[in-house]
């Protein structure tokens, strides 16, 4: 488990694009999605809980997100939301436009090798 | 379902809750102490309440809250403001509300329907030669269009009702039978006639009463269908009672009765042309079938036309239809009505703007004296759009305390409209009640009244530099600002400029319109009618009458000359005839000319004042056994007879028709509007041509009432029974043709002083404000030995370039309307000197005494106390 100094806050904007990834595999309530992301990035990513409910909050009013009330695994109530059709395009968008980001200031960084 | 909606703050601080503790759980699992995992789980998520405070501001609650808390803040700042506030909604009032009446007249001329059932499908057929149709052409139209469901066929016209208080003239409809079904009207009681009750000439002795004569006349009686009334001295069955809001379908004429077609000839006793397709007295209106445009109903119509002109060539040559919409007789009302209403609209709207103007400029001064508020918030962290809303929200409060005293004042003004009928024995009355149209006008007027005055002041706080206001800087230096106010001092002249010199025109047009060489000279003269065939008299009775009663009128006391006519000029009812030049053979319908004609008696013209030019009057003499003469006006010696000098020379009456000899000429004159021209007129002997139709016309130097009621009081001892219309004094009959002028000099003056108020306070405003903030300035000024002359000039000098520039902006704008005030206002020319030189004193008197108060204050200022002052 990486340290506290070893895990990178999230940039501007890719919490949106990490939720509706992680919707992608079906509904899920707040702490779950968060708990998908810090697992999946082998707990690099750090999710701010205190900007995650903000930031879904946002997606529901983009619609990109809906979200109901149900009962969570170990039987708890909670809000699940679900990737809707526009979301679902607004992944693909999101996911093409961050590959190109990543990639092109990978070239200006240059090689990881001749680092330091 | 996964819904999208407002999430309440509660819900979203339970899914907090929620996740708090399958956060715990998680960590319980990971094997941390159970009393711990909430404390950690809390920890993980950093500031709750600023999670939460994030939630709310993204929700659209805030909105909701800010402006419930912003109206709010708005009242209180506006009740501890009490002067200004009242001075604000009052300005707001008048302006919305002139906007809202005038809108209720445009409402109801042009854009309410008729009160049937889908009125979108009526049309009004109007014809080449006019708003009549003959009888039968009307028929051949009915069997043989088809794009109509229905045409109804109609004339108004008066009556004699016999009712509990004695005999009255009445004014109703003559309809077919089929009119209410076409139109798919309910009746409130009884029924309505259907087209078998209107088959045969004279057999359908039914009527159906509105609503109003129904109660005023029959007392509301409940057993009233089925009861026999008398009309013209004959039975009528009532069979039923027409709606409240059922008046015809006309938006002006409000009729008391409803009677078959087929009655024509007992209606209008002894003038009969139901079967005459030379009489054009049948109004038509149809309902198109569903799917039919109106533009294939008119090709149509003109394909039937087109028959009708060859069939019956002497009638229908030329005969092409139009259609208009119903209820102003096509454009022959339409056109006028509407380009007069939405004239006045347009000026409307010019007062509400100058009414912003004043109010922006009031706004703009307060906002100036509220910029430590504005500073004070702005440094405590509100955003500047906080601000501008806030301001903004203070401009709608304002604007719909305004809006809502104004809609009321309206509401009351045109119930009271509504109610009104214009002095004459024709019932003219209009429906303006204001409906939801016009409440939605208003309230649109007020929010855009709201934005339009705030706006700038709000966008101008939330540019405030909290820094230096709060350092104590002098306020108000800033050039931008005092340009802006400037500006609005320039407008609101301008507008103000616009309005008073549309109000002087149209009163300057109702002068030269009351002034106007009539062709005859209404003062002095005292005016009876009747009508000789509506109460059963044979035409030798009648004859006998009319001279009985003329020579009876004559001996009256302090009566010049006496005479009669069937009708006189610029009165509601006039006839047309078609005559033709009558020293040609051979003629052909086209070259007849239409011409009003008059039938009168001997003494006429001396009693009227109208001058022969030429030849001689008429006597006794020109009775039945002798040629026929005639007395013509100088438009028709021109226009028929291409002559000036027509006396001795012949025409006819229809191209078949027996000659007629000139035997005078008659000064031109006014017939039917004010705004004419010259009219071809022809006046028959009333011993010749017979008309049951009698006003008694008396020329008497004694005052009018006396007059006429030495005049009815001489009727009544030759026939006590005979009931009489239409008396009064001639200048009071004159109504109906002054009256377009009248309403537009009432309506535009109104506008004028409302503009010059606005005027008045608004540059009042301003400078009382300008003088108020250079108390300090000026007392030095005047310490270090300035004289008045030099305070007066510091002050003066910029009002009068503002009111300068804003008259000239205003002179250049009442130029470019010119055209359509001319169209509204008789007569009127914006060129009009003595209009101009009257708009330019207005201004300068408007300027000096706005800005009298506050250049008094500034030249008693007292340097001690103003350097003293701050």
């Amino acid at each position: 488990m990486p340290t506290r100094e070893e895990r990178i806050a999230l940039l501007q904007g890719t919490l949106d694009l990490l939720i509706l990834r992680t919707l992608l595999f079906g509904p899920q309530h707040g702490q779950g999605i968060a708990r998908a992301i810090q697992q999946q990035s082998a707990e690099v990513l750090l999710v701010d809980h205190g900007s995650l409910y903000p930031a879904l909050q946002r997606l529901e009013a983009a619609g990109w997100i809906g979200a109901k009330w149900g009962t969570s695994a170990n039987k708890r109530k909670a809000r699940f939301y679900a990737l809707t059709k526009t979301g679902r395009a607004q992944l693909a968008r999101e996911t093409s436009q961050w590959r190109r980001l990543a990639a092109a200031i990978g070239r200006v960084l240059g090689p990881e090798r001749a680092e330091g | 379902m996964f819904r999208r909606r407002v999430r309440k703050p509660e819900d979203f601080a339970e899914e907090i809750q929620a996740h708090l503790e399958l956060e715990a759980d998680r960590l319980r699992a990971e094997g941390l102490d159970p009393d711990d995992a909430g404390a950690a789980a809390r920890r993980g998520f950093g500031n709750l309440a600023s999670a939460q405070e994030r939630h709310y501001e993204s929700a659209r609650w805030l909105w909701w809250d800010q402006l419930r808390r912003d109206t709010g803040y708005a009242v209180r700042v506006l009740s501890r403001r009490p002067g200004f506030t009242s001075i604000a909604v009052l300005t707001l009032a008048l302006g919305i509300g002139a906007n809202a009446l005038v809108f209720s007249v445009v409402n109801a001329l042009v854009l309410r329907p008729l009160p049937v059932a889908h009125p979108e499908q009526l049309v009004f057929l109007e014809s080449s030669s006019g708003a009549g149709q003959s009888f039968p052409n009307y028929r051949d139209l009915c069997g043989r269009n088809q794009a109509f469901a229905g045409l109804v066929g109609y004339r108004i016209a008066p009556m004699e009702l016999d009712s509990d208080a004695g005999a009255g003239r009445i004014w109703g409809y003559l309809a077919t039978g089929n009119y209410f079904d076409v139109l798919g009207v309910a009746p409130l009681m009884g029924r309505f006639f259907h087209p078998s009750d209107d088959l045969r000439l004279g057999a359908s002795p039914f009527a159906v009463l509105s609503y109003a004569a129904w109660r005023s006349r029959f007392g509301g009686d409940p057993g009233i269908v089925g009861k026999t009334i008398r009309i013209n001295r004959l039975p009528y069955t009532v069979v039923g009672v027409a709606q409240p809001d059922f008046h015809g379908t006309e938006l002006f004429y409000w009729p008391e009765v409803w009677v078959p077609m087929m009655m024509q000839a007992q209606i209008e006793v002894g003038n009969s042309w139901l079967e005459e397709r030379s009489t054009s007295d049948t109004w038509i209106v149809g309902r198109l079938k569903p799917g039919v445009s109106p533009a294939q109903a008119e090709t149509n119509l003109n394909a039937i036309a087109a028959e009708l002109a060859r069939e019956y060539p002497a009638n229908n040559e030329g005969l092409q239809f139009k259609l208009a919409k119903p209820g102003l007789i096509g454009d022959f009302m339409g056109g006028p009505a509407k380009a007069f209403t939405l004239g006045v609209l347009g000026l409307a709207a010019l007062v509400l703007l100058a009414a912003c103007a004043n109010l922006a400029s009031l706004v703009t001064a307060r906002a100036a004296d509220r910029q430590r508020e504005i500073a004070i918030r702005l440094s405590i962290g509100a955003g500047r759009g906080r601000v501008v809303r806030q301001v903004l929200t203070e401009s709608l409060v304002l604007s719909l305390a305004g809006g809502a005293v104004g809609y009321a004042l309206a509401v009351l003004l045109s119930r009271a409209l509504t109610q009104w009928r214009a002095p004459m024995d024709f019932p003219v009355q209009f429906n303006v009640n204001p409906d939801w149209r016009v409440f939605l006008f208003a309230f649109a007027a007020a929010i855009a009244a709201g934005v339009l005055f705030g706006s700038a002041p709000a966008w101008r706080a939330s540019r405030t530099d909290s820094n230096a206001v709060l350092k104590g800087a002098p306020t108000g230096g800033g050039r931008q600002r005092l340009a802006t106010r400037d500006l609005l001092v320039v407008v609101q002249v301008a507008l103000c400029f616009v309005l008073v010199s549309a109000c002087l025109l149209s009163v300057r047009g109702l002068q030269r319109a009351l002034n106007m060489r009539l062709g005859f000279d209404p003062r002095h003269v005292s005016v009876v009618a009747f009508d000789l065939g509506l109460a059963g008299y044979t035409e030798e009775q009648g004859r006998d009458f009319q001279r009985r009663a003329q020579e009876r009128l004559a001996q009256l006391p302090g009566v010049a000359s006496a005479a009669f006519a069937n009708s006189l000029p610029l009165s509601i009812d006039q006839s047309h005839t078609t005559v033709f030049p009558g020293d040609k053979s051979g003629l052909r319908p086209s070259d007849g000319r239409w011409a009003t004609f008059y039938q009168v008696s001997p003494g006429y013209f001396t009693t009227m004042a109208t001058s022969l030019f030429a030849g001689r009057d008429f006597t006794w003499g020109d009775d039945r056994k002798s040629p026929r003469v005639a007395i013509v006006n100088v438009a028709f010696a021109r226009q028929v007879l291409n002559t000036a000098n027509p006396v001795g020379k012949y025409f006819r009456h229809g191209p078949g028709g027996g000659l007629v000899q000139v035997i005078g000429m008659a000064e031109d004159g006014k017939y039917e509007s004010l705004t004419e021209r010259p009219r071809a007129v022809v006046f028959l002997p009333m011993i010749q041509s017979y008309n049951t139709t009698t006003t008694l016309i008396a020329r008497s130097a004694r005052p009018e009432t006396q007059t006429v009621a030495e005049m009815r009081e001489a009727v009544g001892l030759l026939d006590p029974e005979m009931p009489l219309y239409g008396t009064g004094s001639l200048p009071q009959m004159l109504g109906f043709a002054f009256f377009p002028a009248q309403s537009a000099a009432l309506a535009l003056g109104a506008f004028g002083v409302l503009a010059i108020m606005l005027a008045v306070t608004g540059i009042h405003g301003i400078v009382a404000y300008a003088v108020a903030r250079r108390v300090r300035e000026i007392g030095i000024r005047i310490a270090v030995g300035a004289c008045p002359s030099q305070v007066l000039r510091l002050i003066l000098a910029k009002i009068a370039a503002l009111v300068l520039a804003g008259s000239v902006i205003g002179l250049a704008l009442s130029l470019a309307a010119g055209q359509l005030l001319a169209s509204v206002v008789y007569g009127a020319s914006p060129r009009d000197p003595l209009v101009l030189s009257g708009v330019a004193a207005t201004m300068i008197l408007l300027g000096v005494l706005s800005s009298w108060a506050p250049t008094w204050r500034a030249l008693r200022i007292d340097p001690m106390a103003a350097l003293r002052y701050e």
